[in-house]
């Protein structure tokens, strides 16, 4: 009886180890998401400048089915988005994507082999929670931290925090900044400014 | 009998543990398979059967641009923390000393460093760094008995002994690979004050030095206090060493700050952000060493706390 017991014990064990210590469905997403851009970065057939423009379409459709776009805009207005009317949201949400695929766009082009490592799952609440990972180069580690909200049983992201500092925190002081003094419209303005100047 | 025990274990642990992976990997497969489908569908696919589903979501979406801000409180405690302001009454002397620092950069120190980056290789750059960073041990040991992370200054003082012994004085990092782990502890003088519950005052950026405050200034002071290259004279060759140093650490951060900005609606706002955060972040995490204060502060380790070395630690 008391081997029973004991064999009974070890399987249980086995079981629970069997569970990797951390990762559940939103790590599964972001990890698949990351895996299939690198997949896309690394192909033989996409190298080359003319494959840029197939590359960029590609990877605009992963940034669309990753990042919860509408949760990334509001948190970064906070209650300065109640004072844009919808359609100023729209463009808002809008502009505010083409702000970042540009700023980031040649940064992911660049990659050149570094690995991503996902080691770890924090619970924010039942719906949110932090998926931590990093960047390995030759010279550094970069911790990359994803925060995503689960919506409709989808995990999508609504926050990065690179290096210990959150993207949405950090656009948060810039539009309040413009905000305080300006109108939606003036910040409006400010982003498509900065979207045709580059 | 004994035998026969250990088998029926080994038997009961297949059958167990196959289960276990094939119902973890079968949510996996079926977002995979979500995913792909609803980013890769075609055109074809789509217009065949995606006309309800496009009404539905362009419904869906104008419902969410109608939709008003609430301030969710419990949800987001975790991430009130970061936001983080800091004061800042010295705005146009900031802003005119970040623009100083801005053209310092473009005009002065990438050119150099990009001419470097073609005459060295990137390992030697990644040799010379380990050097310097090695030297400034003083420094990061002091602030971590002030600290009381006396875990951490022992790890600090094995890497230094690994490192020069191993390391070739320092040029290389064999401490922190391998089954050692012994990751550099970044500790500082400005980052012990915050321990010890010190606000930064204020915020203020030194030509050259960049983004501080009257508490971080003891770290650019201390640093140079503590850091044997300060003490080479005479002064040419001092000042040679230093700016060699910086030449070779911007080498190997080139396109960081450039891409900083230009993500940035406002730079300058952007990176007295990041600096911010990147403080606060950075204290907490210290202080969940600290012997003095890691019972009262949230055991969970924050984002950026060196979990690398959590196995140390018990």
């Amino acid at each position: 009886m008391k081997k029973h017991l004991a064999g009974l014990c070890i399987l249980l064990i086995m079981l629970v180890s069997a569970f990797p210590a951390f990762g559940g469905p939103p790590t599964d997403a972001v990890e698949k998401t990351v895996n299939r851009v690198l997949d896309i970065l690394r192909d033989p057939k996409l190298k080359g400048p003319s494959a840029k423009q197939a590359k960029t379409e590609k990877l605009r459709l992963i940034y669309k089915d990753m990042f919860d776009e509408m949760e990334f805009s509001r948190r970064t207005l906070t209650r300065n988005w109640n004072k844009f009317t919808p359609d100023q949201r729209r463009e808002f949400v809008d502009l505010f994507e083409q702000v970042l695929e540009k700023a980031y766009l040649d940064k992911i082009l660049d990659y050149s082999n570094e690995k991503v490592v996902f080691y770890k799952e924090d619970k924010i609440s039942d719906k949110q929670v932090e998926v931590h990972s990093k960047i390995i180069t030759s010279s550094k580690e970069v911790p990359i931290v994803y925060r995503m909200i689960n919506k409709d049983d989808k995990w999508k992201v609504y926050d990065v925090v690179v290096e210990n500092v959150s993207l949405v925190q950090n656009y948060r002081t810039q539009f309040n900044d413009i905000l305080a003094s300006g109108t939606p419209e003036q910040l409006l303005d400010t982003l498509r400014k900065k979207v045709k100047t580059h | 009998m004994r035998i026969f025990f250990a088998w029926l274990t080994i038997l009961f642990l297949l059958m167990g543990a196959l289960p276990a992976f094939s119902a973890q990997d079968a949510p996996g497969a079926q977002n995979e398979k979500s995913l792909s489908q609803d980013a890769l569908e075609t055109p074809a696919q789509s217009a065949a059967d995606g006309e309800p589903k496009s009404l539905k979501g362009a419904q869906e979406k104008t419902a969410n641009f109608e939709e008003e801000y609430v301030e969710e409180g419990d949800a987001d405690e975790k991430t009130q923390g970061e936001r983080v302001a800091i004061a800042d009454p010295l705005e146009p002397f900031n802003r005119a000393m970040y623009l100083f620092n801005d053209r310092l950069y473009f005009w002065l120190l990438k050119p150099a460093a990009q001419g470097y980056n073609v005459v060295v290789p990137e390992p030697a750059r990644i040799s010379i760094k380990n050097f310097f960073t090695h030297l400034a041990y003083p420094s990061r040991l002091l602030s971590l008995l002030l600290q009381a992370d006396f875990a951490g200054a022992a790890e600090e003082t094995g890497r230094f002994v690994i490192n020069t012994l191993w390391g070739i004085g320092g040029l290389l990092d064999p401490a922190a690979g391998g089954e050692l782990k012994l990751q550099r502890q970044e500790a500082d003088l400005g980052q012990t004050l915050g321990v010890y519950g010190v606000g930064h005052g204020f915020y203020i950026v030194w030509p050259i030095w960049g983004p501080s405050s009257p508490r971080d200034t003891l770290t650019i002071v201390g640093d140079t206090f503590l850091y044997p290259p300060s003490y080479i004279s005479p002064w040419y060759v001092n000042r040679g060493v230093w700016a060699f140093e910086k030449i070779n650490s911007a080498s190997l951060r080139i396109g960081d700050y450039e891409s900083l900005i230009s993500a940035a609606i406002d730079p300058y706002l952007a990176i007295r952000d990041a600096y911010a955060q990147y403080r606060a972040k950075d204290i907490n995490a210290r202080k969940t060493r600290s012997l003095l204060f890691k019972d009262h502060e949230d055991p969970t380790p924050k984002p950026g706390d060196g979990q690398k070395d959590d196995f140390l630690r018990h």
